[in-house]
């Protein structure tokens, strides 16, 4: 079997603003019918990343594939077969929600009514309601029902659930999981909040310093990297290091290491070496996140 | 079947969450909390419940289905095996190693012997009330 088209291809993708350098030489691939959790601090780039590999902005170099089409030229059709909800929801202020939802359906050659009436109906959105009067988590609703009425086979949320309340969130993950468990499409969203992450996403993508720092399975992480509890009799020294090391703490005759893929051989190894303890600790998704915000992009 | 619903996961626990459905099925079948016989939630009722992902419960059940945990009866689901009087004991042992590993790590830390260890973890196993 040959490896079927990525849906999204970032191919050494740089961008600058000013003097900041925000994307340094990006690449990623998104495959068809995966759910990536696309991972990053506050201002780590993971707007700019969706809006350049999206077409919405210019990128300073590099190139970006979007189904099949060079992104900053995406043809209509591909348009059609694109679901997007922005960070930051700009909807028409002076529009009811059922005028919005009709004026959008007009743009498209497809739009599924039942979808719809159902979203409204779990989520308890009036019709009538005028959007600039509306909340921020019921603008977003709003936005996520106008990202899938069309049914895109690529749907990209950046930073879904950032301003819904608890409640709204859990209503919008189990929303997430239905709109995924549609066979081939693929889901792409951006957010800082890994227990949403770790629910939903099969992959993980980690952004830190303008590089993917980690792009693979969400368990194949989980179970790689680990933390290492190393004490030994005597003090050691500034430079100790595990091979596989992420991120290195010594103090005094105690270190601190999170490592990737940690065979028992190394960890019987710091134990002779070292006449040292060491204990392995699993790390959740919020604690490697954090780890590896110290691992250099290579 | 509603018993299997008693599962839960944590995105907090350092363990990936279809190892976390797993264990649990496993301790449960080797405990008897889950007689064999009994049938599995659907991939997709025990996801709806547990709020995440399908494909993680699958890849639970079919490691469990490849372990002989459960069996995959057609048009029925996930059907828990007897456990064989050896894969039970084997089972609730393997349930019981890693906080035995955990004790050793601490017990290393420490500088206790072994024969302390093993002295101390007989009597909290002989003598449960004064310990309790």
């Amino acid at each position: 079997m040959s490896t079927p088209e990525p849906v999204m291809r970032v191919t050494n993708l740089i961008k600058q603003f000013k003097q900041k350098a925000v994307l340094r030489g990006l690449n990623l691939e998104v495959s068809r019918g995966s759910v990536l959790g696309l991972l990053g601090k506050n201002g780590a780039g993971k707007t700019t990343l969706i809006e350049c590999a999206l077409g919405l902005l210019r990128p300073d170099s590099g190139e970006t594939w979007l189904l099949g089409e060079p992104a900053w030229t995406l043809s209509a059709a591909a348009k059609a077969r694109l679901g997007y909800v922005p960070q930051e929801i700009s909807l028409y202020p002076w529009m009811k929600t059922g005028q919005l939802l009709e004026y959008t359906a007009s743009f498209y050659p497809r739009w599924n009514d039942a979808l719809v009436k159902q979203f409204l109906r779990d989520w308890e959105l009036d019709g009538d309601a005028k959007i600039g009067k509306m909340s921020v988590g019921t603008r977003q609703k709003l936005a996520i029902i106008l990202a899938l009425a069309h049914e895109p086979e690529l749907v990209v949320l950046d930073e879904p659930a950032a301003s819904l309340d608890p409640a709204a969130r859990r209503e919008f993950l189990k929303t997430v999981l239905a709109v995924t468990a549609e066979g081939n499409r693929t889901v792409l969203f951006s957010t800082h909040i890994t227990s949403d992450l770790e629910r939903v996403a099969d992959h993980v993508a980690i952004l830190s310093m303008g590089k993917i720092v980690f792009h693979g399975e969400l368990d194949a992480l989980k179970d790689s990297v680990k933390r290492l509890h190393i004490a030994a009799p005597s003090p050691l020294e500034k430079t100790f290091t595990v091979p596989g090391a992420v991120h290195v703490r010594v103090d005094g005759t105690e270190a601190l290491v999170s490592v990737r893929d940690a065979s028992p051989q190394v960890l019987e190894t710091i134990r002779q070496q070292y006449s040292a303890s060491v204990k392995v600790e699993d790390l959740n998704l919020e604690d490697i996140f954090l780890e590896m915000q110290y691992e250099a992009p290579q | 079947m509603a018993k299997a619903f008693a599962i839960t996961v944590s995105t907090s626990s350092g363990a990936p969450l279809y190892r976390q459905i797993i264990d649990q099925v496993r301790a449960r079948v080797a405990g008897g909390h889950l007689a064999a016989g009994e049938f599995l939630p659907s991939v997709r009722q025990l996801a709806e419940h547990l709020q995440i992902n399908p494909m993680t419960v699958s890849k639970a059940y079919s490691l469990l289905e490849r372990e002989g945990v459960i069996e995959f009866v057609r048009g029925q689901g996930m059907r828990v095996n007897p456990p064989g009087p050896a894969a039970n004991g084997k089972a609730r042992r393997a349930a019981i190693f890693p906080l035995l590993k955990q004790a050793a790590a601490t017990a290393r830390q420490l500088s206790l012997t072994p024969e302390q260890v093993i002295a101390d973890l007989k009597s909290i196993l002989e003598n449960d009330d004064e310990h309790a």
